[in-house]
C-alpha cells in the first residue's frame, strides 16, 4: 500500500461545508488510479490532501489521516512530503523553473543534494520513459503543451517520490499532446509507480486507468466502473451507450464497445438537422496571418451564415485561435478580407467584435475587474449600452448569484461563464468562442451547448474552437478542419464526425449513422 | 556569460551611475550601456521589459527636468522665470515658480541621466539572466533572498506581458487602446504580475528550494554577532578618528562571523550541481575588472583621485574630462569579447512575441 487515506474529513477555512466528508480510499503500487467527479466535488482537494498541501498550506480544520510511503502528510514538511508525493498540476507553464528541459528535470534533485552521477543516470531514465530524450537540451518555451506537460512529470519524478499525483494534467492540451502523456502514464505504471489522477475528459483516460473513483460532494460516491453512469457531471460516450442500450459494464475502448454491441441489434434516429441557413453573417476571404516568419494562418476562406454553428478544429498551432483573433481585428492580416454586413473593412476592433464577438481561449485572461457585476458594466458601457442593464445580462446567462463574487476566485467553469457574459454582453449576432470546452465538466458542457443551439435558432451564428469533437457532435452544425494553417474539411457535422468521416466520434467508431449516445436504441 | 559576472556587471554598472555626477562621463556611460545591450541576450519577455524600462528612464528625465522646472532653484544664468506664488519661509525654502536657471537645470539633467543609466543596466541584466540562474548562484543561507529576487526579477516582465494583455482583453470589449486608458489597466496588470511571480516561488518551494535546518549554535551565535560589530565598527571609524586600526579589526570580524555563518548554513542544506555554468577565462577576467572599477568608482568619492563629481552651481564651469575616468566608463565594455564569441541565439530561443497564452501552442 503506497498511500493511505482514513477517515479524512476537512474544510477550507474559508468556508461552511466540507470540502471532504470521511474519506477512505488507497492507493496501490503498480496501478493508476483515476480520481474523476463534477467539478467543485472535491477532487483536487482530495489529491492536495496527499502532499500535504491541503491542511499545511491552506489551514482549515482536518481530522482523519492520510499517510504516503509512512509519512504522516498533515505534519511532514513541504520539503520532505516533494520526495514522498510528486504533484503535477494543471498548467505546465506555472510550473516550469528553469529555462531548458536538463535544468528543469535536475532542479529538485540540485536542492536534494542528489551526487552528479546519481543526477545524470536518473535524468536519462526519466527522458527515456517520458520520451523525450531527444528535448534534453531544448528551451522549455520551445515546447509544445505535451511536451511541457512531459517534462513537469520527469522533473517531479526525479525525486523519486512514491505516489505521483496529477491534477488535471491534459486539460490544456490537444488531442495528440493528451495521447502521448497518457501513454508516458501508463508505461510509468507498469514499473510500479503509484499513480493517481483527477480528470474530466474520462474517454480520454478510461483505456488507461486500472482503477476508477467518483468523488462528488466530498464524498467518495462510487467505485469502480459502474461510478460512471451513476454520479452526475460524469458522461463518458461510452457509459451513455452502455445506459442506452442497457449493457451490463461500460466499454473502456472501442474494441471494447464493438465487442459489447456485437449480436446487439440497435436501431438509429438521428437528431432532426438543422434548418438550412439563412443570411450570410461573416465572409473571410484568402486570410494570411504571419508572427514573424512563421505563416500561422495561409490563404483560409470561409462563410458563416444565420443558424450556423462551426465546430473548428484542429491540433495545437494549426491556426484556429489566429483565425478567430484576425476575424476580431485584434491581429492584422497579412493578406486577405474579412466581411460583414454593417461593418466597413478598415474597422477597428471595436466595430469588429461589435458584431463578431471573441470570448479568448482563458477565462481567468479575459477577466480583470473586481467583482463579476463590474466586468459586465464595462463592457456594457465600452459598448455604449446603458450600464442599467447588467442585472440583465447576468440573469440571461444564470449567473445572478456569482454578480459580487471576485472573478479570481471561481471556478474554472464558473469564470467561463463570466467570461461568456462578459465578452458577449451587448448580444452580438457572431459568437466566436476559443476552446470554451477546456476544463468543462458535462453540466458545463450541456449548458454550453443549449446556450449555443439557442443563439443559432435566433438568428445568430457562432464559430467555436474545439479538441472536444464529443462535445461538438453536441452543438454543431458544421466542422471546419485546419491543418498547418489551412482548411483540411469543411463539412456537416453528421459528414465530419460521422462514421468514415475525417474525425469520427466515439459512438460513431461503433454504431455507423450515428453521433452521439442519445441516437441509439434498442 | 556566467550569471555570476553578469551580476558584477550589473553592480558595477549600478555603483557607477550612482556616485558619478559629471554629465560626459554619464554619457559615456551611457554609451557603453547602450553597446552591451545591443549585443546582449535578451529573452522575449526581457526585450519587452527593455523596451519598458528604456521609456520609463526618459520618461523620468523628463519629469526631473520638469520638477526643476516648477521648482526653480539656485543659480546666476537664468534662463527663462516661471510664474508662481511665493511660498511663506516657514515651508522650509520650497519654492513653486521663479527663475529656473541653467545650473539648476544642469543638476536635474543629470540626476535623469543617472537613473536611465541604472535602468538601463538592469534591464539588461533581467533579459539576459532567467531568475533560476540567479538563484543557483546563492548560497542556501541566503534562502529568503533568493524567493524575494526571484518574485522581484520576474514581477517586470510578468506584470508588462499581463499589461499587454489586459489592453487587447479591453479592446476585445469594445475598449480603446489608447496611452489614456493605461491607468485603468495599471492595477489589474500589477495584481497579476504579482501573482504570477508568487506562483513561481510556489513551485520553487514545492520542488524541494527551501529553508536549511536549524543549525549549531554556534553558526547561529556568528550569525546574530556579525550585525552588531559592524555597527561598532562604523562608529569607531566615524567618532574615534586615532583607532582607525581598531575600526578595522572590529569591520574584520564581523565580515569573518558572517562568512562562518554563511559557511555553515550551505553546509547543513548540502546541494549539488549537475552541471555547474562554466566560469570562463573571460567571466572571470570580467569579475575582476567589475570589483576593481567598483571599488575605483568608490575610492575616487571617498578620496578624490579622480574626479568623478561635477557641481553646476560653481558657476557652470566644463565638467573635467580625465582619461582615467574615461576609462572606468569604458570598462563598462568588458561583457563585450564574451557576447561577441558566443552567438546570442541560445537565449534568443524561438518564442514568437505573442499575448492570450499562445505560448503552449508551438
Amino acid at each position: 500500500m503506497t498511500a493511505t487515506i482514513s477517515a479524512l474529513t476537512y474544510r477550507y477555512p474559508s468556508s461552511t461545508a466540507p470540502a471532504l466528508d470521511d474519506i477512505n480510499l488507497s492507493f496501490e503500487p503498480g496501478r493508476l488510479t483515476l480520481v474523476c467527479g463534477p467539478s467543485a466535488g472535491g477532487k483536487s482537494t482530495l489529491l492536495r490532501s496527499l502532499n500535504g498541501l491541503v491542511p499545511q498550506f491552506y489551514g482549515g480544520v482536518y481530522s482523519g489521516t492520510v499517510t504516503v510511503a509512512g509519512f504522516d502528510a498533515a505534519v511532514t514538511t513541504a520539503r520532505r512530503m516533494a520526495t514522498v508525493t510528486g504533484m503535477v498540476f494543471q498548467d505546465p507553464e506555472a510550473q516550469a523553473i528553469a529555462a531548458s528541459v536538463e535544468e528543469e528535470i535536475a532542479f529538485g534533485m540540485e536542492q536534494q543534494g542528489v551526487p552528479r552521477d546519481e543526477m545524470l543516470r536518473r535524468c536519462d531514465y526519466l527522458l527515456d520513459l517520458m520520451g523525450i530524450q531527444h528535448l534534453r537540451n531544448r528551451s522549455l518555451s520551445s515546447l509544445s503543451g505535451g511536451e511541457r506537460q512531459r517534462v513537469a512529470i520527469a522533473s517531479v519524478l526525479a525525486l523519486e517520490p512514491a505516489l505521483l499525483v496529477l491534477d488535471e494534467p491534459t486539460s490544456q492540451l490537444d488531442p495528440a499532446g493528451a495521447e502521448s502523456v497518457l501513454v508516458a502514464l501508463e508505461a510509468l505504471a507498469r514499473t510500479g509507480m503509484t499513480i493517481a489522477v483527477a480528470e474530466h475528459r474520462l474517454d480520454r483516460l478510461l483505456p488507461h486507468a486500472d482503477d476508477i473513483v467518483a468523488i462528488a460532494d466530498g464524498r467518495v460516491a462510487a467505485t469502480g466502473d459502474w461510478a460512471l453512469d451513476t454520479v452526475p457531471g460524469l458522461a463518458p460516450p461510452f457509459a451513455l451507450l452502455a445506459k442506452q442500450l442497457g449493457l451490463g459494464t461500460v466499454p473502456r475502448t472501442v474494441d471494447d464497445a464493438r465487442r459489447a454491441l456485437s449480436g446487439i441489434p440497435v436501431r438509429v434516429e438521428p437528431c432532426p438537422g438543422p434548418p438550412s441557413p439563412g443570411d450570410p453573417l461573416l465572409h473571410v476571404r484568402d486570410l494570411t496571418v504571419s508572427y514573424g516568419d512563421v505563416t500561422a494562418l495561409d490563404g483560409v476562406s470561409l462563410s458563416l451564415r444565420q443558424g450556423e454553428i462551426v465546430a473548428l478544429v484542429g491540433p495545437n498551432g494549426s491556426g484556429k485561435s489566429s483565425l478567430l483573433r484576425a476575424v476580431a481585428g485584434v491581429v492584422s492580416p497579412a493578406a486577405g478580407e474579412v466581411e460583414s454586413p454593417g461593418v466597413e473593412s478598415g474597422a477597428g476592433v471595436a466595430a469588429r467584435t461589435a458584431h463578431a464577438a471573441l470570448v479568448p481561449q482563458d477565462p481567468s485572461f479575459a477577466l480583470y475587474r473586481d467583482t463579476v457585476l463590474d466586468e459586465v458594466r464595462e463592457s456594457l458601457h465600452l459598448r455604449g449600452v446603458p450600464v442599467s442593464r447588467a442585472g440583465d445580462v447576468l440573469e440571461r446567462w444564470g449567473i445572478s448569484g456569482l454578480a459580487r463574487r471576485d472573478p479570481r476566485d471561481l471556478s474554472v467553469g464558473q469564470q467561463q461563464r463570466a467570461a461568456i457574459a462578459t465578452m458577449l454582453a451587448h448580444a452580438p449576432p457572431v459568437w466566436m468562442l476559443d476552446e470554451p470546452t477546456r476544463g468543462a465538466d458535462a453540466p458545463a458542457k450541456a449548458w454550453l451547448s443549449r446556450a449555443l443551439r439557442d443563439h443559432a435558432a435566433s438568428g445568430g451564428a457562432a464559430i467555436v474552437s474545439t479538441h472536444d469533437i464529443e462535445s461538438a457532435a453536441a452543438f454543431a452544425t458544421r466542422v471546419v478542419g485546419l491543418r498547418d494553417g489551412a482548411i483540411e474539411f469543411d463539412l456537416p457535422v453528421r459528414e465530419a464526425l460521422g462514421h468514415g468521416g475525417p474525425m469520427p466520434t466515439r459512438t460513431a467508431h461503433v454504431v455507423p449513422g450515428a453521433i452521439l449516445p442519445g441516437e441509439v436504441h434498442r | 556569460m556566467h550569471a555570476g559576472a553578469w551580476v558584477a556587471w550589473v553592480l558595477m554598472v549600478m555603483t557607477i551611475a550612482l556616485v558619478t555626477t559629471n554629465p560626459l562621463y554619464l554619457c559615456l556611460l551611457l554609451l557603453s550601456i547602450l553597446v552591451v545591450a545591443a549585443f546582449a541576450p535578451r529573452s522575449a519577455t526581457g526585450a519587452l521589459g527593455f523596451r519598458v524600462l528604456f521609456i520609463g528612464g526618459f520618461l523620468l528625465l523628463g519629469f526631473s527636468a520638469l520638477i526643476a522646472t516648477i521648482n526653480g532653484g539656485a543659480g546666476d544664468r537664468v534662463l527663462f522665470t516661471m510664474p508662481g506664488p511665493g511660498l511663506p519661509s516657514w515651508l522650509g525654502g520650497l519654492s513653486l515658480g521663479g527663475p529656473v536657471t541653467a545650473e539648476n537645470m544642469t543638476a536635474a539633467l543629470t540626476r535623469g541621466l543617472a537613473i536611465l543609466c541604472v535602468f538601463l543596466g538592469f534591464a539588461i541584466f533581467n533579459g539576459a539572466v532567467s531568475p533560476h540562474r540567479v538563484l543557483r548562484l546563492g548560497p542556501a543561507a541566503l534562502f529568503h533572498a533568493g524567493l524575494v529576487l526571484t518574485v522581484g526579477l520576474t514581477l517586470l516582465p510578468s506584470t508588462i506581458a499581463d499589461f499587454r494583455r489586459l489592453r487587447e482583453m479591453r479592446q476585445l470589449r469594445g475598449g480603446g487602446a489608447g496611452i489614456r486608458h493605461i491607468p485603468s489597466l495599471l492595477a489589474p496588470a500589477v495584481i497579476g504580475g504579482l501573482e504570477r511571480a508568487f506562483r513561481l516561488a510556489e513551485a520553487i518551494e514545492a520542488r524541494g528550494y527551501a529553508a536549511p535546518p536549524p543549525m549549531p549554535l554556534r553558526a547561529r551565535l556568528a550569525g546574530f554577532a556579525a550585525a552588531p560589530l559592524a555597527l561598532v565598527a562604523g562608529w569607531v571609524w566615524l567618532y574615534a578618528d586615532a583607532l582607525t586600526a581598531l575600526a578595522a579589526a572590529l569591520a574584520a570580524a564581523a565580515m569573518g562571523t558572517l562568512v562562518y555563518w554563511g559557511v555553515a548554513t550551505s553546509r547543513a542544506r548540502h546541494t549539488t550541481k549537475m552541471r555547474a555554468e562554466s566560469l570562463a577565462p573571460l567571466d572571470i577576467a570580467g569579475i575582476a575588472a567589475a570589483l576593481t572599477v567598483i571599488g575605483a568608482a568608490l575610492s575616487a568619492r571617498a578620496t578624490g583621485w579622480t574626479d568623478l563629481t561635477y557641481n553646476p552651481f560653481a558657476g557652470l564651469p566644463s565638467p573635467s574630462l580625465e582619461v582615467a575616468g574615461m576609462a572606468l566608463m569604458l570598462l563598462v565594455l568588458w561583457p563585450l569579447p564574451s557576447l561577441l564569441r558566443q552567438p546570442p541565439a541560445e537565449d534568443r530561443s524561438a518564442i514568437p512575441i505573442r499575448t492570450t497564452g499562445e505560448a503552449t501552442h508551438r
